[in-house]
């Protein structure tokens, strides 16, 4: 099987996407030159070696629950993970598996009644411990997030550029020209045309792909350590969401920021982040190199997952995971998987199996079975169709 | 094929679809317990706890004012009328005692005329009950016309657009230009000897304004939604779309705006009675009791609070239902992030 | 924005003129004015038939004389304004405009104080969701909601005017009602505060003890007897209000601008003490003049100090030069109370009329006696809107503070403060100010029944009176002004909302 790789549009020239921002050139552009797929992977090999060794953000056993009407909605079950400097972490799952809330957590904009519990430290420093208002000094100034929707993520009624002044006057005693010229050079950065003007714009005034840049600019203003990007692109078309993915990358670089990417897009992990998490019904699954999950997942899931997605190339059937997700109020008894999971067994009923190390020290699966996808030549094969099994 | 065959066929085809992709999930038992919008809606009404409270008391106070001195007709279980004057007793002071004897009252009692009576020695209570009969009638009968009318109008102006809707919604402004108040006293002024019936369903025909307006944003915005256009592409004729697609969408919205223009109602006539272009004597309503004996507080104050009390009951308790409903139909609004 | 104005009035008028038909219509066949003059046994009373016959064009068919009603009153476009008779001969605009001016007086003062209190009210009874607060204030709502105007106004005019006049000539405050008023403060500060347990049994703790020792200061100074606004409590509220101005615009993450306030207040204290005698007799004129100066002094030091924080440091200055010009005019107020309490018979608060017959006296005295007139209607009209700008301003956050934005907004690390002024209020003001602007088109009708019950002779009760008897003239002078006011304001809600959100553009 095939993942598609995120190609870059190098069908684009380089100089008239950027716009003018890429004429004035700070040598921050020149490191990334819009690639083809040879110089993508160099680029890759350089950020992976160059991830540093110290941890920004540390998340140990994070649980989130929110009581409702129904019961208490257990949304995050013991998430641990931990993002060094300049990493990609991306974090993939279905709506409803956590990964959004467990972002949330982090930021600490979860609403009042959520229950938390577990450890998220910033450098060393407990979040969860801190009082608001360090709380909210770190919100934005050290970890930035990107949201899904830039429709909506933009208040309508103030212009771009107070939207982003305003970030950094509240974190930094300046003026306000001075937080505008920063506000200018920030849209310069993400490539937006004509900054100077386009301050003064309205988001409404903007395309979807201009806002999801204002938001980038919003979110390295204050040039943080972490941002959380909550499926940057998921509200893109196509060919826009490339670009704000190159986009982010750039930025990231340019600030040597680490990032934890949300999405459910596959492709997207493939073609950015480092290491992948994978969760379900709460619960991280499966975690490891990106190209380990991808190549031998350890977890029916992700191999599920990998089944799902259409390819260019091949014109076999999609594999498609059937039935739905648990419901997080009352979860099946075991691995919370296992009424979908082709593999399960009785104790996959009964039991519900850690994250532990599977066939290399650094590749994490939750799996009673993982030998067995392990042993398996094509691990999505186990999630044949009907159609195809009647074949 | 009618329609509802093919949307019967359709169904069947989804169903089949579905059981080979599920798989047995159900069978799992993963308690997702499918609930329809009805059943939602209802649940999240009984749980509103003030909601239920207003409708059981706005129930027992319907009950007491209808069963209590009769109906058209229909004799009560009280023995007074609220017609035939009486010898007036201890200036008329109410026997109603409520306050216990170990707390250094008379004990609970009821007395001749619990609510006192008038100075014509008529039982208040008996008269406050039929205040009460005729300002409820009144208030429901508007809300029912006034509901008609709004729904009618926004619906063919939100629907048909063009010159049906600039025609309807200038006729809209025009009544709305009027203030309510205004008309509904021109109106009153000239129907209000006709008895209340007329005059609740004058009334009804002057307050159907704001329900038009929001009926037609309704109608504007679903007539685009994409199970209007699949109605139209399979041949539905207008009047079919109209109240068998867009129309039960709207029931929330329709719902809601018709409790608060019950409740706006029996304000408006309490007012209207309060001014004169009301109900007229010998007949009664809430608003003319209150009226008529405004100047006897300081002498006599239950001539005045009997009939108060029962209006801000009512119109409390409506107000509450409203927006018990509103929240049930529109649970948007119920929880705030962070 | 011009072609959209030109056709939104092009329709309007087009609109009232329908309107003025249907209401003509209506009211000419609700009854015959002279009905009760045939029933009289007045001896002149066929004269007076004739002459009403006459002032009303009685002996015209409807139609005919709504056309002529109609010609007189376009006449109102090139400045020749001509509504007709009423039924006694007087012209109608005459008595109008009195009518209008009155209103004015009522609606304007009673609806700025409904619409303050009742958005900031539903403002934190949206923030505080779920709150016992919020269950009250809601309950609150409807009650007032549902309470009809002369009811209220009739207990109003026994407990607040009556009692209250009575207890004024000999004040003295009972220990329960210390406690009950200290309890109660307590409560709706724990409320507003919000926040944990501890936090809200402080703020419980120190507003109710608050209230308590100021309330025991009045019981024990006779404060009531002789009420007044002391040096010491002039400083005290001068401070308070610089402190609040400043948390409403700026917080206090720097300390300039709380600074600037605070030296604006220390000016209003000096003026306490050195305008006494300029304030002895006042006019009108000269107040208002201060009041301006006041405000532009603050702007001048808000501007000088604020620094980086100029724009906040002015708003912040000019709203504590504003509260302490009024606490001045407050003390003066009070100063003369006891004068004025002499001349009227200890009748402060008034339950009818606009203003004491044949009453004379300074400044201070005549304001007073206005404001006791204007005191219960204004209540009247306050309960019953501010329930309705509550629940709007209650539901519009709400549904704004759901938005992404908000979301964004925290993320950015903004204080909550700025999170819910900025990016919340300045969305939730869109649907609120429409709902405003078509509230106040609606109010220049005047209150009916408020005017009636109160012997307030403003546009309500002309309006009563002339439907009464019926008189078509003056009714439909009435509805000019009404409908017009109504179709403006439309238009002016139009217009702000375009102002407001950038998103809409007018055409």
């Amino acid at each position: 099987m095939t993942v598609p790789p995120t190609t870059p549009p190098d069908d684009v020239p380089g100089g008239s996407v950027y716009g003018p921002a890429a004429e004035e050139a700070t040598e921050l552009f020149q490191i990334y030159e819009p690639p083809d797929g040879a110089e993508l992977a160099a680029a890759r090999g350089k950020s992976i070696s160059s991830v540093g060794s110290v941890e920004v953000l540390k998340v140990e056993d994070l649980t989130v629950g929110f009581p409702t009407e129904d019961g208490l909605v257990r949304a995050v079950r013991g998430v641990s993970y931990s993002l060094h400097e300049r990493e990609v972490l991306g974090i993939v799952g279905e709506s409803g598996s956590g990964k959004s809330v467990s972002s949330m957590a982090v930021m600490g904009l979860l609403p009042k009644g959520a229950r938390i519990t577990g450890d998220i430290s910033f450098r060393g420093t407990n979040i969860l411990s801190m009082s608001k208002q360090e709380q909210r000094s770190l919100r934005g100034r050290k970890i930035a997030m990107i949201f899904q929707d830039p429709m909506t993520a933009m208040n309508p009624v103030y212009t771009v550029g107070f939207q982003l002044a305003e970030a950094v006057l509240s974190h930094e005693v300046m003026s306000k020209k001075a937080a505008m010229a920063r506000a200018e050079e920030m849209l310069n950065l993400v490539g937006i045309p004509q900054p100077k003007e386009r301050l003064n714009s309205y988001p409404h005034e903007f395309s979807g792909g201009m806002r999801q840049r204002a938001m980038i600019a919003m979110a390295v203003i204050n040039n943080p350590d972490v941002i959380i990007a909550d499926e940057p692109t998921t509200a893109l078309d196509v060919t826009v969401q490339a670009q704000i993915l190159e986009k982010l990358i750039e930025v990231k670089d340019a600030f040597n920021a680490a990032i934890v990417l949300i999405t459910h897009d596959l492709g997207v992990v493939a073609g950015m982040a480092h290491r992948t998490l994978v969760m379900y019904a709460g619960r991280p699954v499966e975690l490891g190199k990106t190209e380990d999950v991808f190549y031998s997942p350890r977890m029916p899931y992700t191999a599920g997952l990998l089944g799902s997605i259409p390819s260019a190339g091949e014109t076999g059937r999609l594999r498609p995971i059937t039935g739905a997700p648990p419901s997080l109020i009352n979860l099946p008894d075991g691995c919370p998987f296992s009424p979908r999971c082709p593999l399960a067994t009785d104790i996959c009923r009964t039991v519900e199996p850690e994250l532990a190390p599977t066939d290399a020290p650094d590749h994490l699966g939750a799996c009673h079975h993982w030998d067995r996808l392990a042993a398996a030549p094509d691990p999505t094969a186990f999630f044949r169709t009907e159609s195809e099994a009647r074949r | 094929m009618s329609t509802e065959e093919k949307a019967a066929a359709a169904a069947s085809a989804a169903n089949g679809n579905g059981n080979g992709n599920g798989n047995g999930t159900a069978a799992q038992g993963l308690s997702i317990v499918a609930r329809t919008q009805g059943q939602l809606v209802r649940r999240r009404f009984f749980r509103h706890r003030g909601a239920m409270i207003s409708l059981t008391i706005l129930v027992l106070v319907i009950l007491l004012a209808y069963t209590s001195i009769g109906f058209a007709g229909i004799p009560g279980w009280w023995i007074w009328n609220y017609y035939t004057p009486g010898k007036v007793v201890n200036r008329g002071a109410p026997t109603l005692s409520l306050w216990p004897t170990f707390l250094g009252g008379d004990g609970f009692a009821i007395g001749e005329h619990p609510f006192g009576q008038d100075d014509l020695g008529r039982d208040y209570f008996a008269l406050t009950m039929r205040g009460a009969q005729i300002s409820i009638l009144i208030a429901f009968v508007v809300g029912i016309v006034g509901t008609l009318i709004g729904v009618i109008i926004g619906a063919l102006a939100g629907y048909y657009r063009g010159w049906v809707e600039s025609g309807l919604m200038r006729f809209t402004d025009v009544m709305i230009t009027i203030p309510i108040l205004v008309i509904a006293a021109v109106l009153g002024q000239k129907f209000g000897g006709a008895g209340p019936l007329v005059l609740a369903i004058v009334i009804g025909l002057v307050l159907w304004t704001g329900l038009a307006r929001l009926i037609r944003g309704e109608f504007l915005s679903l007539r685009e939604k994409e199970f209007v256009e699949a109605a139209r592409a399979l041949g539905a004729k207008p009047t079919r779309i109209i109240f068998r697609h867009i129309l039960p969408n709207t029931v929330g919205v329709i719902t809601v705006a018709a409790t608060l223009l019950i409740a706006n109602a029996i304000l408006l006539e309490t007012a209207l009675s309060f001014l004169g272009f009301g109900v007229r004597a010998p007949d009664t309503s809430l608003g003319l009791l209150v009226s008529t004996y405004q100047n006897a507080f300081a002498t006599r104050p239950w001539l005045f609070w009997w009939p108060g009390l029962f209006i801000i009951t009512i119109a409390l308790t409506v107000n509450f239902i409203g927006d018990g409903l509103r929240d049930a139909f529109d649970p948007r609004q119920n929880r705030v992030r962070a | 924005m011009a072609p959209f104005i030109i056709r939104r009035l092009f329709i309007s008028f087009f609109v009232l003129l329908g309107a003025t038909f249907i209401v003509y219509v209506l009211v000419a066949s609700a009854g015959d004015p002279r009905n009760a003059l045939l029933e009289s046994t007045d001896p002149g009373k066929a004269n007076k038939i004739a002459a009403m016959t006459r002032n009303l064009s009685l002996d015209v068919p409807i139609i005919p004389r709504y056309f002529a009603w109609l010609g007189g009153a376009l006449g109102c476009l090139i400045g020749k304004c001509d509504l007709g008779n009423t039924a006694s001969g007087a012209p109608v605009s005459g008595g109008l405009a009195v009518a209008m001016g009155s209103t004015l007086r009522l609606v304007v003062f009673a609806l700025v104080i409904a619409i303050v209190v009742g958005v900031s009210i539903g403002m934190i009874t949206a923030l505080r969701q779920y709150s016992g607060l919020d269950y009250s204030v809601t309950f609150l709502a409807f009650l007032f909601f549902s309470l009809p105007v002369f009811w209220i106004a009739v207990l109003m005019k026994q407990f607040l005017a009556i009692k209250f006049n009575d207890w004024l000539k000999a004040p003295s405050i009972p220990p329960w009602v210390i406690v009950v008023t200290a309890v109660v403060a307590g409560l709706i500060a724990a409320g507003v505060v919000g926040g944990d347990r501890r936090r809200r049994l402080a703020a419980f703790g120190g507003a109710s003890v608050a209230v308590a020792l100021l309330m025991i200061y009045f019981a024990v100074t006779d404060w009531f007897a002789e009420p007044r606004i002391g040096p010491v409590a002039m400083i005290a509220m001068s401070a308070i209000t610089a402190v609040a101005a400043t948390a409403l615009f700026a917080g206090f993450r720097s300390r300039i601008v709380l600074y600037a306030t605070l030296v604006t207040a220390v000016v209003g204290v000096i003026c306490y003490f050195a305008l006494d005698s300029i304030l002895a007799d006042p006019t009108t004129l000269l107040v208002v003049g201060l009041l301006v100066l006041a405000l532009i002094v603050g702007a001048g030091i808000g501007a000088a100090m604020g620094g980086l924080y100029r724009s906040q440091a002015v708003k912040a200055c000019m709203l504590t030069a504003f509260g302490c010009g009024g606490l001045i005019f407050a003390s003066q107020l009070l100063a003369a109370l006891p004068a004025y309490s002499a001349k009227v018979n200890g009748v402060v608060v008034a339950t009818i009329g606009a203003t004491t017959p044949n009453f004379s006296g300074n400044f201070w005295e005549t304001t007073l006696d206005q404001l006791g007139h204007l005191l219960l209607p204004t209540i009247a009209i306050v309960l019953i809107s501010i329930a309705a700008y509550t629940r709007y301003t209650r539901s519009s956050m709400l549904e704004v503070m759901n938005a992404d934005y908000i979301r964004t907004a925290r993320a950015k690390g903004l204080t909550e403060r700025t999170v819910v002024v900025r990016h919340g209020f300045r969305n939730a003001l869109i649907p609120i100010t429409t709902i405003v602007a078509l509230d106040v088109g609606g109010l220049i009708g005047g209150a009916i029944i408020t005017e009636t019950v109160f012997g307030w002779s403003g546009m309500g009760k002309y309006f009563n009176d002339a439907l009464k008897i019926p008189d078509p003239n003056a009714v439909m002078g009435f509805f000019l002004v009404t409908g017009t006011a109504i179709v403006l304001f439309n238009m002016i809600a139009d217009i702000t909302y375009g102002f407001l959100d950038p998103r809409i553009r007018l055409s």
